[in-house]
């Protein structure tokens, strides 16, 4: 299995406090890859570097591609998604609540539409090639919201749905930019263990239908066992231990780091 | 009801009859008059009575209102209902308005007045439209709107002035030069929202206004510029008496002479432009870019995870905005054919924000509603003079109680997969 990103000596500092100290990590191609921790450990900053929203300190991350490897570190903000094709849904929600589920979803697809309305030019003149590029872009929409079960509430405001629907509907929207790599933020948190499996399923779905890469941050063991490839482990910053779901669970280290050491 | 909400609300009542004498006893009961040696203090206590009177039954009743929940809430009842007739019939609606706009000069009540009121109506619809593009689409809040309208009205003056070109061309430049204001402005802003944003934009506005008092060589100061030119029907002046060898309106139709041809031409003229910023911020809000404001406006973090620039995105809600502005800015100078910069103060500013968010941010029907609603009511009590600012202020107070998020706050979905069900 080839690697898709490589994380090489990753040091993020916030004046005097190392968020994350010299973390090195590879994932691979169709995997998923976990970044388990407890809380402060540096996982959501790992992301926030990865994304673009943080410029790290020093290290270096590539995204291998076919036969060459990009450095993430040359791309900031929305560049990150647009060129690099890395795609991430956050801890706390952030759909657009008052537009509707379609339109989401349409954003998502900003850039190609953008192209193809001529940067609004030939939308205005209402070109037929535009209309096609729209409903081939609906259409993408409705795929994805046809796996998610909410084909039926494509015309809701996205903000009226169920928190476990809202959730699914994030995962998808980033996934409409087709992105190469998808980095998900603790994806489980506040789902009840039914949607929980639903969430599996879709993950599981992603990674093999899609072969896209994911790299999941995730507190829910349930999810986190039963889905990932491949576990990396922080705390305080450093990565403390790597391995396969069932080495995890049984590694003195982690199960130190989350309840403690006697003393 | 209950026996005991009664006694409640009639106490509160009484505590805000307190507050009032305390208020009307010394600013409305002693009156001061001058009488030859000096001045005198006239008591009035009727009125101060008067007064305090009312804010108890006033406020008796909204007590005996809000505790009756179900039975009794007329006015909200009243503006929900309007709401959805408005909601069910929009399209129906808009074309009524549009063709009762269509044949108002022509109505037997139409005077030189109305058509004034109508006109001025329209310049601020026109406005409004605009910056709904930037507050209520993108999210941007805009204090200083009145800078663009500044802008295009002034270059509009000085091009027309210097050059003599005609309106047709004058237009278009003015616009563009708006627009390029709007960029301008835009660029430093990029990274603020909100409360930031406002008063940056605050002071945008002030800077234009007093570089134009300033800049004396080019824009005369206070003084403003006189003689702009009148805009011709297509190259027919309308002049009572047109040069040597020359048509005029008048006499190229064969009719009798009448101050109201240019009136009436303007008023279209406005409609028309207020219709072309209202049909393109349709459109425009069901394309990528529209949608990409909209999302702008939700949430900027996610628009850039998702790979949406933010600042081309910001630029282009600002220069678009700006352009209306410039075109409605445009307008009013031929239409004054004098502009200086007293038309152009933050008042200016204000109303339009008002009307924006008082029509319900985003909603282009809002916007009219709001139009004809604060500036009409400002004109209907406009013989009680300075006291009509008071019924601009009720009017506000009266919209924000009753709707709080606007006259009409729905937002419709740009696209629809299951198509209309309604």
């Amino acid at each position: 299995m080839s690697n898709l990103l490589s994380v090489e000596k990753l040091t993020m500092k916030f004046g005097g406090l190392v968020a994350i100290d010299d973390l090195s990590f590879d994932a691979k191609n169709n995997q998923i890859t976990s970044i388990i921790g407890p809380n402060g450990a540096g996982k959501t900053t790992v992301f926030n570097c990865l994304t673009g929203f943080y410029k790290p300190t020093t290290g270096q991350m590539y995204l291998h591609q076919a036969d060459s490897k990009v450095s993430l570190r040359k791309y900031t903000d929305f560049k990150i998604a647009h060129v690099a094709k890395v795609a991430r849904t956050f801890q706390n929600i952030r759909l657009f609540p008052a537009m509707s589920v379609l339109e989401n979803l349409l954003v998502a697809q900003h850039n190609e539409l953008m192209i193809a309305s001529g940067y609004s030019l030939y939308g205005l003149l209402n070109l037929k090639s535009y209309r096609d590029r729209e409903q081939q872009a609906v259409e993408k929409a409705k795929y994805w919201l046809d796996i998610i079960g909410l084909t039926h509430r494509a015309d809701d405001n996205a903000g009226d749905l169920p928190y476990g629907d809202q959730r699914k509907l994030e995962i998808v929207r980033a996934m409409c930019i087709e992105p190469k790599l998808l980095c998900l933020d603790e994806p489980a948190a506040g789902l009840n263990p039914k949607e929980s499996a639903e969430l599996n399923k879709l993950l599981k779905f992603i990674k093999i239908e899609k072969k896209t890469g994911i790299l999941l941050i995730e507190h829910d063991m349930s999810v986190v066992m039963g889905i990932s490839d491949h576990v990396v482990v922080l705390n305080y910053g450093k990565k403390i231990f790597e391995g396969t779901a069932d080495q995890t669970k049984n590694s003195k280290e982690v199960i130190e780091a989350y309840l403690g050491v006697d003393e | 009801m209950e026996k005991q909400d009664i006694i409640k609300s009639f106490k509160d009542s009484l505590f805000t009859g307190l507050i009032a004498l305390a208020l009307f006893g010394p600013i409305v009961g002693l009156r001061t008059a001058s009488k030859g040696e000096g001045l005198f203090i006239t008591p009035q206590w009727g009125v101060v009575f008067l007064l305090v009177g009312l804010c108890i039954l006033g406020r008796f009743l909204i007590n005996i209102n809000s505790a009756r929940r179900t039975e009794f809430k007329i006015f909200s009842t009243l503006s929900s209902k309007f709401s959805s007739i408005t909601e069910g019939k929009a399209k129906h609606f808009a074309i009524t308005g549009i063709l009762f706009a269509v044949v108002f000069p022509f109505l037997p009540f139409t005077d030189r007045y109305f058509m004034d009121v109508a006109i001025m109506i329209l310049t601020y619809i026109m406005l409004g439209w605009g910056l709904n593009i930037v507050v209520g689409l993108a999210g941007l809040l805009d204090l200083g709107y009145v800078a663009f309208y500044a802008v295009g009205a002034y270059s509009y003056a000085l091009i027309a002035t210097t050059f003599g070109w005609s309106f047709w061309i004058c237009l278009p430049l003015a616009g563009l030069f708006a627009a390029f204001f709007g960029i301008l402005l835009g660029f430093p802003v990029l990274r603020l929202r909100g409360d930031y944003l406002a008063i940056v934009t605050l002071g945008f506005g002030e800077i234009i206004r007093i570089i134009l008092i300033n800049w004396y060589e080019v824009t005369n100061g206070p003084d403003g510029i006189t003689g702009i030119p009148r805009p011709s029907f297509f190259g027919l002046p309308f002049k009572r008496s047109p040069d040597e060898g020359e048509m005029s309106f008048h006499t190229f139709f064969g009719l009798e002479y009448s101050t109201m041809h240019r009136i009436i031409f303007l008023y279209y003229l406005i409609l028309v432009l207020a219709l072309i910023t209202n049909y393109f911020t349709l459109k425009i809000r069901k394309l990528p870019v529209g949608r990409a404001w909209e999302a702008l406006r939700e949430d900027e973090i996610a628009c850039k995870s998702l790979g949406v620039n933010p600042t081309n995105t910001k630029l282009t809600a600002f220069a678009i905005g700006a352009m209306f502005g410039g075109f409605a800015g445009s307008f009013f100078a031929t239409r004054q054919a004098f502009i200086s910069p007293e038309s152009f103060t933050f008042i200016e500013s204000a109303i339009i924000v008002a009307i924006v968010v008082l029509g319900g941010m985003g909603s282009q029907t809002g916007v009219v509603l709001a139009s004809i609603f604060l500036i009409g009511i400002t004109e209907i009590f406009r013989d009680l003079e300075q006291y009509r600012m008071i019924a601009f202020g009720g009017a506000m107070v009266l919209i924000m109680v009753f709707k709080p998020k606007g006259i009409l706050a729905n937002r419709k979905p740009t696209i629809l997969m299951h198509g209309d069900k309604k």
